[in-house]
């Protein structure tokens, strides 16, 4: 039950970690378009909603095995 | 995390809350698409407006990854699957009605010991798509239907294809083929759950003064990630069908 507890965290740190980065990278390249093209934002902006819809996917399932670890549903207790 | 009943049957485990819930998002998306298209106007009012727009926003996903002709062959399938995914996404979210159970009800699986470790909580609604099994049932169905069309359009490329360009590059074609329906779905599935989890998390803990805002905000986010993850579903299956048909290969 507790090294669950642990896993858990460490899942759900690692992914948050892992999301910071990635949405960062993302962020970043997009806040730097849209000052050289203003007029591009429209179309920047629904790009950039698809690719953090894909970058959030690997974070979000180590968050929710984190959380069905730390819950103790996986691994049965 | 709330518990919720389930039935034996056949050596399966049937969730009804699931199937509840499967079966009242297609009602939705049944009601919204036959009274858009009641009655069609040419010039259409808000409502019909508003199916059209959907339905345009589709038409404008298929031509990304189809050309036009196979765009509109498969545009119903691709706006069912869109209607679907959003609904079902945001009816956990909207609709997050629990029971309380006090006496356990052992025919439907709520026993003494599931009913304490949930504080007699039982979900009479949640999304579809918050269980795995409904995301994996989707995924797998669309990757079945992408490998026979790729079958069905020509055996030959269909199997030269995982040689290509090198015969030791066999394993990592089937690793891909493996990936693609498992990521797919999981993608889904742990985008609502976390999201749903998240939800109880606050509801259940904390005065409602102090956890109250942080509610509203991943209230609004969740139907933002919901919409943005049917919309993802979709366009992976369009890519992932037009990968196995298309004429390049």
């Amino acid at each position: 039950m507790e090294l669950g507890v642990l896993a858990g965290g460490i899942m759900i740190g690692l992914a948050a970690l892992a999301a910071g980065i990635g949405n960062g990278l993302l962020f970043s390249r997009y806040l730097e378009g849209i000052t050289r093209q203003p007029e591009a934002q429209s179309k920047l902006f629904s790009q950039a909603m698809i690719t953090l819809g894909l970058v959030e996917a690997l974070p979000i399932i180590s968050i929710a095995f984190g959380i069905l670890v730390l819950f103790g549903i996986v691994p049965p207790k | 995390m709330e518990a919720t009943p389930k039935v034996e049957f056949l050596g399966l485990t049937f969730d009804l809350t699931v199937i509840f819930a499967s079966l009242l998002t297609a009602a939705i998306v049944l009601v919204i698409t036959i009274l858009g298209t009641r009655g069609r106007a040419m010039r259409p009012g808000k409502f019909q407006n508003f199916v059209e727009m959907i339905l345009e926003f589709i038409r404008g996903v298929n031509n990304m990854s189809f050309n036009t002709k196979r765009a509109e062959r498969y545009l119903s399938f691709s706006l069912t699957l869109f209607l679907y995914i959003f609904i079902a996404n945001q009816l956990g979210v909207l609709l997050m009605i629990s029971a309380d159970v006090h006496h356990p009800i052992p025919a439907l699986g709520l026993t003494e010991e599931a009913l304490s470790s949930v504080e007699s909580k039982v979900a009479l609604f949640k999304s579809p798509t918050a269980d795995i099994n409904v995301a994996i049932a989707l995924a797998f169905a669309i990757t079945i239907y992408a490998h026979i069309m790729g079958v069905r359009k020509s055996p030959k490329g269909y199997f030269t294809h995982y040689v290509k360009p090198y015969f030791w590059m066999l394993p990592l074609h089937l690793i891909d083929e493996v990936a693609k329906p498992v990521t797919h779905a999981m993608r889904l599935w742990a985008n609502i759950f976390a999201g749903e989890v998240l939800i109880v998390i606050l509801l259940s803990f904390g005065a409602p003064l102090i956890t109250g805002a942080p509610l509203l905000v991943w209230i609004g986010f969740s139907l933002f990630v919901g919409t943005i993850q049917a919309y993802i579903f979709t366009v992976l299956a369009t890519v992932y069908i037009s990968q196995k048909t298309s004429d390049e290969h």
